[in-house]
């Protein structure tokens, strides 16, 4: 039997779609990520503007099911009462609660709760609750032009008197199933976005696309995370 | 030019690749070059002259009833037809010229910025609420912008109306953008020249105003004969002064402001012909008069009358008219030397929007004029298209209508009262004048006259929607917003019937012609790609859609044909070992107390009694009993199945699996993990050997036999594994977290290298399952099948209680097969035209069936394939007859499968 000598890099969902652009990639949490693109003065320039980031690298851990809720209370994670909102499950995690019963939690940069809960997890010790394997394409889109970006791929009301601040919106976007909310990075205003992983270069392609017609375009993650 | 509102028809023009280019409105730019669209030869060398010496030989409806007999001559005659009456040529090499379809969200959208549209967004916007406001005209304003009788007081009422809203933030305005049609939930489209934004608002006022009606009299298509509006239009917007010397018809005030604003422009208005027999009684008579202007009442413009060479007025018939009977009285007719007549005879209402929102419309006899008495809710109309004409009660009803939608908005609001129309109609109930010489226009884009309805009302089509077929009027580039309301207004009179009993025709979206460019914005062709999807591509795969998915059919290489490649990737299968990509079959876990039942509920065969670290075939019905997918259910846990499901299915079996969860209400968790797990199948003689490198447990056929499944480790990663044999009695699935596929790939294909370990693609697959002799959802069955037609009766538990689509299968099984899917061959060494799938099977002249999987197989070292036959034929060594594309028949062996010894 072949083992491994170290642990295999995974590919982010939609590093396809990136190599084009030949980025300059790194490493985090175990998978490839595109840290730069253009430079930090073009991508800085973006960002304010309108950039797209993909951030598939973050941690994740998502549960289901009529105790869900309750399990994840019990690990000391604050979750969020509101059906379709999200809030911070512990500090540097935020959780997503997406519809009544199914839980998304996800490590900001400088969060790491997801993998002592992936750890504890075990599906036969806690009826009522199961994992929900993901492979999420994720996406900081931010800049001031973000709203007219989102007002062509999603038919949803997103403006700020429409989108309450910690709300979460299952939609679609570019013709997929997506989920977006509103986020404050670094004191600037930024929307993520989660698809399936597999449509995830087509959404980058898409996301892309109309950022560069309206002046913006790929961001790499060192732009918005220094270290 | 008749309108100048972006109705003329006879100013279209093309720009290089902008089309259809209204000339009316559209303002000249630097660099255009522009064409008149649909003419041969431009008005003063007008090649289709001809015509119009022919016209008392061409009534309308003439060639629907000349030229479909003969038959074969008909293309010729469309041909010809469709030369005269198209719209421009077909340009095929028009680039793709895509434009921005937006969505925006608002409290309230006004459409029309004319005073009622302008005074409700003011009112609305007052009281916080978040307003669009859209007028297709370059400025706001609607009327205020031309329509002055020679002062100024519009003006400096537009001034300040157009500050206040400039002064709003929390008004959005859209100029020039037309409110193309009304969808549900209050969806308007609104087209600009850069694309179309959906707008989505929580209430809509309709201010759209009205069309301006011309009358009908002998040469009213000369140039020169224009609407009121039109001419006010010259001369406010654009400082056009339209005649030197010119005739008004009207049969309302309208008319005598288009005098004064004539003469406010230096134009003598040589006289004001009153179709009315009253006439007007206000301030502008008295104005008129003393400027010098002679007004006829009680009078009509009979004939216009056209210079020599028709390019023009030189002169009016004006004669008395009785507006009872509607004749005109030419033996007391005076001529009246002018170079242009303008035309005010009424208004229609803009009301298609309304319209297409379900509103309910009533004829008011009090202004001649269709005028809304039911509005959905969140729809309301204001203004002129509501039926108020003075100019103060417009800006009352914009400001009713604003307190209305507040108050549809949970908001207080005062009551704002709007005055009832006074004194005389705006509209003439009857402004025709019939004439022996015809030619009096009712449809300038469809040439249509008074006479061609009375005609097809001769002929039964006096039904608004028929007459509208058959004359085609309204059907022109102006869509009828010159002619519709004049041809109802005719047709209520040949039918001796009020107007309202005539009703309307029916206003569908879009309101005005709009480029496909436009319709059809970005595309959105989502795909979905697996994380190995790279390394295809480098490997030279040949991609194929399915469902949403792009998969490698084949791996190209130079020189050698696909179905040479096909039978390579085959032959590695066969003889050593093969790797496909299978990250796109759809993979579903089944948890909690429950899933076991529900399991048993969804699917035929059995599953409660499936031991742990097993897998079991999972067919899946609809309720009427037909085949809808297939796949594998892995048992890994009590309370934990893993169900793969057909790639193109993946989705609508989820969809169902949750449907039915919802029903049934069992303790069941559903979790769609298709995009989440990778799999690779790695398949053939060799698969144990290069798989047993990766993994640490036993493979031999003892400790993990087929149908055997587990949870375990590959590379340090958790996957599941899977031994399956759809397409080798040989094969493992490995299922691993999907950002790890590509890792693997590439672990497998080393460990692979010295078994000569080939990727191949589902083209490939297609023909080793096939030699296999399994069939497959959607490729050997289609929207009818059956299990029984395809000899799933092994997959049926019809002892369970239940399942979908038992019930019906218990009829259908008392009922004579129709048809039966066997495996058969051709003779071993046949050579001549091949069939191909879907090729008929034949018994004499009947048809018994169709051909659904046929290929050359390297394995059974002959052609093969799946077949639905008469069930009389079903037995090893029936033969039957296979109709190819050429015609030739040739003849099939039923055989039993596998095609070739595995073993």
């Amino acid at each position: 039997m072949t083992t491994p000598q170290t642990a295999m890099i995974r590919k982010t969902p939609v590093a396809y779609a990136q190599q084009a652009l030949k980025p300059k990639m790194g490493e985090l949490h175990g998978m490839e990520v595109a840290l730069e693109f253009e430079g930090a003065n073009v991508e800085n320039a973006r960002k304010q503007l309108l950039g797209v980031t993909d951030v598939s690298c973050f941690q994740r851990f998502s549960v289901k099911g009529p105790q869900a809720a309750a399990w994840l209370a019990g690990k000391g994670m604050n979750t969020p009462a509101a059906i379709n909102s999200w809030d911070e499950a512990a500090p540097g995690t935020m959780i997503l609660r997406l519809g009544g019963s199914e839980f998304l939690l996800e490590d900001q940069y400088s969060g790491d709760t997801c993998p002592g809960l992936a750890k504890d997890f075990k599906q036969a010790d806690v009826p009522g609750v199961y994992k929900v394997q993901r492979a999420d394409a994720a996406f900081i889109l931010s800049g001031s032009e973000a709203l007219d970006l989102l007002s062509e791929l999603c038919m949803l009301d997103l403006r700020d008197s429409a989108l309450s601040g910690n709300a979460v919106v299952m939609t679609q976007i570019a013709g997929i199933s997506a989920t977006l909310l509103r986020q404050t990075l670094n004191g600037q205003q930024v929307y993520r976005i989660w698809c399936d992983g597999t449509y995830g270069p087509y959404l980058w392609d898409m996301l892309t696309e109309v950022a560069q017609e309206l002046g913006g375009g790929a961001v790499g993650l060192s732009c918005h995370f220094k270290k | 030019m008749l309108s100048f509102a972006n109705h003329d028809v006879n100013v279209m023009v093309t720009d290089g690749n902008d089309t259809n280019i209204r000339g009316d409105v559209v303002a000249l730019s630097n660099g255009m070059k522009l064409d008149a669209v649909n003419t041969d030869g431009g008005v003063i060398k007008d090649k289709n002259k001809y015509i119009d010496s022919l016209s008392p030989l061409l009534p309308v409806g003439f060639y629907y009833k000349a030229f479909h007999k003969p038959a074969s001559l008909f293309p010729f005659w469309e041909k010809v037809i469709r030369k005269a009456a198209g719209l421009g040529v077909v340009n095929f090499n028009y680039p793709r010229i895509t434009k921005r379809k937006l969505n925006q969200h608002c409290d309230l959208l006004v459409i029309g910025a004319g005073p009622s549209g302008l005074s409700a967004a003011l009112a609305a916007a007052s009281e916080g609420l978040e307003v669009v406001l859209v007028d297709e005209n370059r400025s706001l304003g609607g009327s205020l912008n031309y329509d002055y009788a020679g002062s100024d007081a519009s003006r400096k009422i537009l001034e300040e109306l157009q500050a206040k809203v400039a002064a709003t933030a929390n008004i959005h305005v859209y100029l020039d953008a037309y409110a193309a049609g009304y969808y549900a939930d209050h969806m308007v489209p609104v087209v600009t020249a850069n694309g179309i934004t959906r707008v989505r608002a929580k209430a809509v006022i309709v201010a759209t105003g009205v069309f301006e009606q011309p009358p009908v009299f002998h040469n009213n298509d000369l140039p020169g004969v224009m609407l009121g509006s039109a001419a006010q239009r010259l001369i406010n917007r654009y400082a056009v002064k339209p005649f030197n010397k010119g005739v008004v018809v009207t049969a309302n005030a309208q008319g005598y402001r288009v005098a004064l604003d004539l003469l406010n422009a230096g134009a003598k208005v040589a006289a004001l012909v009153d179709m009315r027999a009253e006439g007007q009684r206000d301030d502008l008579v008295g104005e008129l008069v003393r400027k010098g202007v002679k007004i006829y009442p009680a009078s009509c413009v009979y004939e216009a009358v056209p210079t020599r060479d028709k390019l023009g007025v030189q002169g009016a018939v004006i004669c008395p008219f009785d507006e009872a009977t509607g004749q005109a009285d030419p033996g007391k007719s005076v001529n009246i030397e002018c170079d242009g007549i303008a035309m005010s005879a009424g208004w229609a209402p803009a009301a298609a929007l309304l319209y297409q929102s379900g509103i309910g419309m009533g004829y008011s006899n009090e202004i001649q004029q269709f005028v809304p008495n039911r509005l959905p809710a969140g729809i309301f109309a204001a203004g002129r298209v509501n039926g108020v004409y003075c100019l103060q009660q417009r800006a009352n009803d914009g400001m009713r209508a604003a307190a209305e939608v507040l108050r549809y908005l949970g908001k207080s609001a005062p009551q704002v009262t709007v005055e009832k129309h006074q004194g005389p109609s705006p509209s003439h109930p009857y402004p025709f004048v019939e004439h022996p010489k015809g030619k009096n226009f009712v449809d300038f884009d469809e040439d249509i006259q008074i006479k061609d309805f009375i005609n097809a009302a001769k002929e039964g089509f006096d039904n608004i929607e028929l007459m509208k077929r058959f004359t085609t009027v309204g059907m022109g580039p102006s869509q009828g917003k010159h002619s519709n309301m004049n041809a109802i207004r005719i047709l209520a009179k040949i039918r001796n019937l009020p107007v309202e009993k005539i009703g309307t025709t029916t206003a569908r979206p879009f309101f005005h012609p709009t480029p496909f460019g436009h319709l059809g914005g970005r595309s959105f062709h989502s795909h979905r790609l697996t994380s190995i999807h790279a390394w295809h591509e480098s490997a030279g795969a040949f991609f194929v859609d399915v469902g949403a998915w792009s998969r490698p059919a084949y791996y190209q290489k130079p020189g050698k044909s696909k179905q040479q490649l096909v039978l390579e990737e085959a032959q590695a299968v066969r003889q050593s070992a093969g790797i496909i990509d299978g990250g796109t079959l759809g993979k579903i876990e089944v948890c909690g107390p429950d899933a076991a039942l529900f399991l048993e509920r969804f699917y035929t065969g059995k599953f409660a009694d499936q031991k742990v670290g097993t897998t079991r075939y999972a067919l899946l019905l609809d309720e009427s009993g037909v085949i809808v997918d297939d796949g594998i259910a892995s048992r890994l846990a009590d309370e934990l199945f893993y169900l793969t499901i057909s790639t193109s299915n993946a989705a609508a079996v989820y969809r169902e699996m949750q449907r039915w969860l919802q029903i049934w209400q069992l303790n069941v968790g559903l979790v769609n993990v298709t995009g989440a797990y990778g799999l690779i199948n790695v398949a053939g003689p060799a698969a144990r050997e290069i798989v047993g490198k990766l993994v640490s447990i036993d493979l031999s056929d003892a400790a993990f036999p087929m149908g055997a499944a587990c949870e375990t480790e590959v590379l340090g990663v958790p996957v599941r594994l899977v031994r399956v044999g759809f397409v080798a009695n040989l094969a493992y699935e490995i299922h691993m977290p999907s950002a790890h596929g590509l890792n693997f790939w590439q672990a497998l294909l080393e460990a692979g290298a010295s078994h000569g370990i080939r990727p191949f693609g589902t083209d490939t697959q297609r023909l080793l399952r096939l030699e296999i002799g399994h069939h497959m959802p959607g490729y050997d069955t289609d929207g009818l099948t059956n299990p029984y037609e395809v000899g799933a009766e092994s997959a049926l538990a019809m002892d369970k209680p239940f399942f979908i689509g038992q019930r019906s299968l218990k009829i259908i099984s008392k009922k004579k097969l129709a048809k039966i899917l066997v495996p058969f061959v051709l003779p071993q060494e046949y050579s001549g035209e091949m069939p191909q799938d879907c090729n008929l099977v034949i018994d004499g002249s009947a048809i018994k069936g169709r051909v659904t999987s046929i290929s050359a197989s390297p394995a059974a070292k002959r052609i093969i394939g799946l077949a639905y036959v008469d069930p009389a034929k079903d037995k090893p060594g029936s033969v039957f007859d296979i109709r190819t594309d050429n015609g030739s028949i040739v003849k099939a062996t039923v055989v039993e499968t596998p095609f070739f010894n595995a073993d």
